[in-house]
């Protein structure tokens, strides 16, 4: 027992209890935060004006008394926490990444104003931003945690309320930092200003909500990444909402359906006509389908027959690395140097044109690395026992590989296969170099009809592959550059449109598959 | 090639087959090689060799299936490697002419940077732009895509780790000249408006949205390396009252560091590679900001230096702008090997347990 | 083949046997299940671990069945039973380390010196500072050794270190170095590493690490150790060394051992607890009364090698 007396603390309850008080204090900020998000970025896409009151309040008085709410609850949080009229178990302090970030936001504001608002130059503002930034840094690491947390952030919002509230930074002020070629203008940087500080709060008050401590540091931590995730899935859905916006609507005009079999979709079925008046994409989504198809007649052979000779024939080595790295390489060569590639390779040898052929097979040489990569994991993760087991019936390596590992493999290598057409469905810039031709165009290139006999070598020809095409990336690239957006922009959204679905449609197919088949393996 | 060819599995061939065979694998061999350097030297020749191997192998095919198929796949697994062989052998061939021109100017010069007058190309000012996009892009991929790793791997319950998980993936499923159509048409337009910019396009601009396409990169190889730290390693984290935030800050993330800091240089070689947003979003000048650090300037990159001027270039022109190909695939290319010396040690330290 | 399979006889009337015995007890189970077949045990003292009806399911299927049971403090209990009979189940159940697999579902009563750990608002971080435990495999994490030791205590918050800590006046440079003195002393490894604390924990052998994973764990002062087949990944020598230090614990902790072999059951425990199949409890005695003189049948076939 004498050993075990070495032991410096005392046994705490088993139990945690939140008091309300403190539940109620610390939700308040986050809620603020929220309405502070939604007002605030309105406000940032020009949804609301601080011309025009919000329930009947100004603008900046709503951002204001957000700022004085937040910052008064905190503040509140901190000294219930300190004088502990709420029970909390805040470590001794907030620790060094919370008290440099403090402190850097301290010096940046001082020095800011200093340099930019006073005009003083060189030492004579970076050393009172210098003091301060370590004064705020200095007395947050020996405060206590929950004073180290609350009271900075509170300050915080306080302080840019001020600012509003006193009129130093209102929708009129304008600031343009020297050496910078831009201008922050009120209506911009007080619901920016709001959204940040109120952010910092809503951290602040996360940590708070759960007692300060490791599990307060959690909370803390779970609501920045938590937010980072939902930012994300904001941004996408903001993306595709956009688009599918201003698209629609240009791409499903004048469909016409029946009498019978009679089906027009002029946006897709039509070419690019200025004196038929036609405006349509259907040479660009032919020539993106050829692409594809010459891609994947290209590369999925090659690839998976590479990473099955990989995984079951060749030995781990010299070899093996050395392809290894070159895959790898090829997955991360940018894709206008495989353009650069294609059109020194490829284009003098095919007719000295750009044509759809070498898109095809740049294309297929950018499909390449994917497939191997996928196809091989899914091999790698065929289990051995398969392998084993058909071995011990005395079949050949082949035979299993046909018979077993390729077929247990095979929703693997599909997925992948679909996503990386996804990928290069929407590849620009080598198309661009190698296949380009006039961006609008009036007809579809007739591969299947072009092929032709001739007595000379090679005997066979197809003058549709040997020749230029559009494709719907490149489609859209020709709209922005040749100025078609800048007339009519609603073409420009609407073959967006009819991208992102193409895309987006081998993404969805692959992820449902994939996830399809995970389901069915663990059931 | 051969060596690895003879490692047969099976014995119970005659010699009289063995011997057919070898012919067999002469023919086939010759004939592929022919048809790559017919290729490449006189293309209307190739489709003989061609023909000639379609017919060995399908000779080959029924007669001895298995072989024929080890050496097709043998085959393919050489024409990846091929590929890149190709890439790096025509890049360099097609931009001598400008290195051999410009010298060291054509990384960095005083003077003039761009004049097709003067046959003078310094790809300088393209080479800063980059550098300049790419730190944006990875102030904003590097963290954002660690979070979302992390959040995917470790923290998202079942249900948010079913949306959020796909939609990074979608997110790099947005075609990029999408990204720039949408910062040609909006934010460009934004920027001018409420920042008071005087340009078409700004490097702000440009280094967030490759950040933002850069992201599901790093998101997704991070969260690959995050989510093989085995599970008993924090469970003994946890077991002694370490809270999950704790186990991952200090045991799962130093566990995984070198699998995370790959994935940042993969996000960061994305960045450098990204061409149409950039293309279309930036004023596309051959200039430097002013100043240099001004990143509400307007420049170019390497990518979009070589996909807006390469329609109408010739010459040394053109060969310059294989010169910032080439720069691009070096630099791409360095970061890519970085990045698997650094997983493949990690494999090697943790015995492959990691 | 078929012929080979036919020759034993013995295993398969033996297997009869334990058949014929699980059907009868499950007939007689569904007539009064109040009856079981053994009497509970009784203990002198208290009960560290109060048990009652536990289930536990992993998704639809169930993984134990009504468990209830009393652990004495300050000895060591054994759990033993045949594979896939939910011993090491009821073991996570205790520091409830199932919370973290995402299927599994937890029903009944667990009391921790009288307080119920599957209450709401239970803080685990307490409770496992309290219930410490050590894997199947040993896990150092990748740090070094004197890292792995004051790793616990550092993150809550006892232990400080570094120029920041000094400058507060808070650093416990010194205190660390008695703490990981005391726990590898404790976990008998001090002799075997104490000339290189500070080298990277992943370079000990297999039973050093899971010593050091028991000093890791003492580290934070449990009361409670659980061991989850503490010495299946280690030679006999290494098992040897970690039975004599099990022994040596129980004089001030309370360990609960899942074994799956009967032989060191008997050798260090001085309570034995059976699980059989489908996860329910068969019998819980002091470990001579389990092995010489069991009161359910099926626990002597079990014991005796009869099946399992």
């Amino acid at each position: 027992m004498s050993e075990r007396s070495l032991q410096y603390q005392s046994q705490n309850a088993l139990t945690v209890e939140h008091s309300p008080t403190l539940t109620g204090l610390s939700v308040v900020p986050i809620g603020l935060f929220l309405v502070a998000f939604v007002v605030g970025s309105a406000t940032l896409a020009g949804r609301l004006g601080f011309e025009s009151p919000l329930f009947g309040l100004a603008l900046e008085t709503v951002f204001t008394a957000l700022l004085f709410a937040s910052g008064a609850c905190l503040l509140a949080t901190g000294a219930a926490s300190r004088l502990e009229i709420v029970d909390t178990t805040p470590d001794r302090s907030a620790g060094v990444g919370v008290a440099s970030g403090f402190g850097f936001v301290a010096f940046s504001a001082i020095g800011l104003t200093a340099s930019q608002t006073f005009g003083l130059g060189g030492v004579r503002w970076a050393l009172p931003a210098s003091v301060v930034g370590v004064l705020v840094a200095g007395s947050i690491l020996f405060a206590r945690e929950d004073f180290g947390v609350t009271v900075p952030s509170g300050l915080f919002s306080l302080l840019i309320g001020g600012l509003f509230l006193f009129d130093v930074i209102d929708p009129s002020w304008t600031f343009s930092p020297a050496g910078f070629g831009v201008t922050f203008f009120g209506t911009v940087f007080v619901p920016l200003l709001t959204i940040v500080a109120s952010f910092v709060g809503a951290w602040a008050a996360a940590n708070a909500f759960q007692g300060f401590g490791a599990a307060g540091r959690q909370a803390g931590a779970f609501f920045l990444i938590g937010t980072n995730a939902a930012l994300i899935l904001l941004v996408l859905v903001l993306l595709i909402a956009f688009i599918v916006k201003n698209g629609f609507g240009y791409a499903v005009e004048g469909i016409e359906i029946g009498p019978g079999l009679h089906f027009h979709w002029p946006f897709v079925m039509d070419g690019y006509d200025v004196f038929l008046g036609q405006k349509g994409i259907f040479p660009a989504i032919v020539g993106t389908f050829w692409l594809v198809v010459g891609a994947v007649v290209l590369a999925v052979p090659i690839g998976v027959g590479a990473a099955v000779f990989l995984t079951e024939y060749a030995e781990q080595g010299r070899f093996t690395s050395v392809v290894e790295v070159a895959t790898n390489g090829l997955w991360s060569t940018p894709s206008v140097v495989f353009g650069l590639f294609g059109y020194a390779f490829l284009v003098p040898r095919l007719g000295n044109n750009t044509s759809l052929l070498a898109g095809m097979i740049v294309l297929g040489f950018m499909l390449l690395p994917l497939v191997l990569i996928t196809s091989r994991e899914a091999i790698k993760s065929v289990p051995d026992e398969y392998r084993d087991a058909s071995a011990a019936l005395g079949v050949s390596k082949w035979e299993t590989i046909k018979e077993v590992t390729i077929p247990s493999a095979m929703p693997g290598i599909v997925t992948g296969v679909i996503i990386g057409i996804g990928r290069i469905a929407g590849e620009t810039a080598p198309i661009l170099i190698v296949t380009a031709d006039n961006p609008q165009r009036k007809f579809a290139p007739a591969v299947l009809g072009s092929f032709e006999f001739t007595a000379t070598p090679p005997f066979i020809v197809n003058d549709a592959l040997l020749s230029g095409s559009s494709a719907l990336p490149y489609q859209l690239y020709g709209a922005i550059t040749t100025g078609v957006v800048g007339d009519d922009p609603g073409y420009g959204w609407a073959t967006a449109f009819v991208l992102l679905l193409v895309v987006l449609s081998f993404y969805v197919i692959g992820i449902v598959t994939r996830m399809y088949f995970r389901k069915k393996l663990h059931a | 090639m051969s060596n690895t060819l003879q490692r047969g599995d099976q014995s119970e061939i005659d010699e009289g087959d063995d011997r057919r065979e070898s012919l067999l694998r002469l023919v086939a061999g010759a004939s592929l090689g022919g048809s790559l350097l017919t290729f490449l030297v006189a293309p209307w020749l190739t489709v003989f060799f061609v023909i000639a191997f379609l017919a060995v192998v399908g000779y080959g095919w029924f007669a001895y299936q298995e072989r024929t198929a080890k050496g097709l796949m043998f085959l393919a697994t050489v024409s990846t490697a091929l590929v890149l062989v190709l890439i790096i052998a025509f890049l360099f061939i097609r931009s001598l002419p400008a290195f051999g021109h410009m010298g060291l100017e054509i990384l960095y010069t005083d003077g003039d940077f761009w004049s097709r007058a003067n046959d003078w190309y310094s790809l300088y000012p393209a080479i800063w732009g980059t550098g300049l996009t790419t730190i944006l892009a990875t102030i904003v991929a590097a963290p954002l895509g660690i979070a979302s790793a992390i959040f995917i791997s470790e923290i998202a319950p079942p249900w948010a780790h079913e949306i959020v998980k796909p939609a990074v993936e979608t997110l790099a499923g947005i075609p990029s000249i999408v990204y720039g159509f949408i910062g040609f048409t909006i934010i460009n337009g934004y920027m001018m408006d409420n920042f008071g910019l005087t340009s078409i396009g700004s490097i702000v601009v440009v280094g967030v949205v490759v950040g933002l396409m850069a992201l599901p990169t790093v998101a997704s190889v991070a969260e690959d390396a995050i989510a093989s730290v085995p599970d008993h390693m924090k469970d003994g984290a946890a077991a002694i009252g370490a809270t999950k935030w704790q186990t991952i800050k200090s045991v799962t993330i130093p566990a995984s560091f070198s699998g995370v800091s790959a994935a940042v240089l993969l996000g960061v070689g994305r960045a450098v590679g990204e061409t149409m947003a950039a293309t279309v979003i930036l004023g596309n000048v051959m200039e430097l900001p002013e100043p240099l650090y001004n990143v509400f300037g307007n420049t170019v990159t390497l990518t979009s230096l070589i996909a807006s001027q390469y329609g109408n270039s010739h010459g040394l022109h053109r060969e310059a702008l294989f010169a910032a190909g080439v720069i691009l695939f070096i630099t791409v290319m360095a970061l890519s090997v970085t990045a698997q010396v650094i997983e493949a040690r990690v494999k090697r330290n943790l015995g492959g347990d990691l | 083949m078929s012929n080979r399979m036919n020759e034993p006889q013995e295993p398969a009337e033996s297997n009869r046997r334990s058949t014929d015995s699980v059907t009868q007890t499950t007939a007689g189970e569904s007539q009064e299940k109040t009856q079981p077949e053994w009497t509970e045990y009784e203990f002198q003292g208290d009960p560290k671990f109060s048990v009652e009806d536990l289930d536990v399911y992993y998704g639809d299927e169930q993984a134990l069945q009504g468990i209830t049971m009393e652990v004495p403090e300050n000895s060591v209990t054994a759990l033993i039973g045949p594979s896939g009979c939910g011993k090491s189940t009821f073991l996570r159940c205790l520091n409830r380390m199932n919370d973290r697999i995402k299927s599994a579902r937890v029903e009944g009563s667990v009391e921790l010196d009288g307080e119920e750990i599957y209450q709401d608002g239970i803080n685990l971080v307490e409770l496992r500072k309290r219930v410490g435990m050590v894997f199947q495999s040993p896990n150092p994490f990748p740090k070094s050794i004197r890292d792995n030791i004051s790793y616990g205590p550092r993150k809550h918050g006892e232990l400080e270190t570094g120029l920041l800590a000094r400058l507060r006046g808070t650093d416990s440079t010194d205190r660390e170095q008695q703490l990981v003195e005391r726990c590898l002393k404790q976990a008998a490894l001090w002799e075997e590493v104490s000339d290189r604390l500070d080298d990277n924990a992943l370079g000990l052998s297999g039973g050093q690490q899971q010593r050091l994973c028991i000093a890791r764990c003492l580290a934070v002062d449990p009361d409670v150790i659980l061991m989850d087949e503490p010495a299946s990944a280690l030679d006999p020598i290494a098992t040897a060394k970690i039975e004599d230090l099990i022994e040596e614990l129980a004089k001030e902790y309370t360990v609960i051992v899942v074994t799956h072999s009967m032989q060191q059951a008997a050798r260090i425990s001085d309570q034995t607890a059976v699980f059989l199949t489908g996860g329910e409890l068969v019998e819980f005695d002091d470990t001579d009364k389990i092995f010489e003189n069991p009161e359910s049948q099926r626990v002597e076939d079990y014991v005796t090698g009869k099946f399992g």
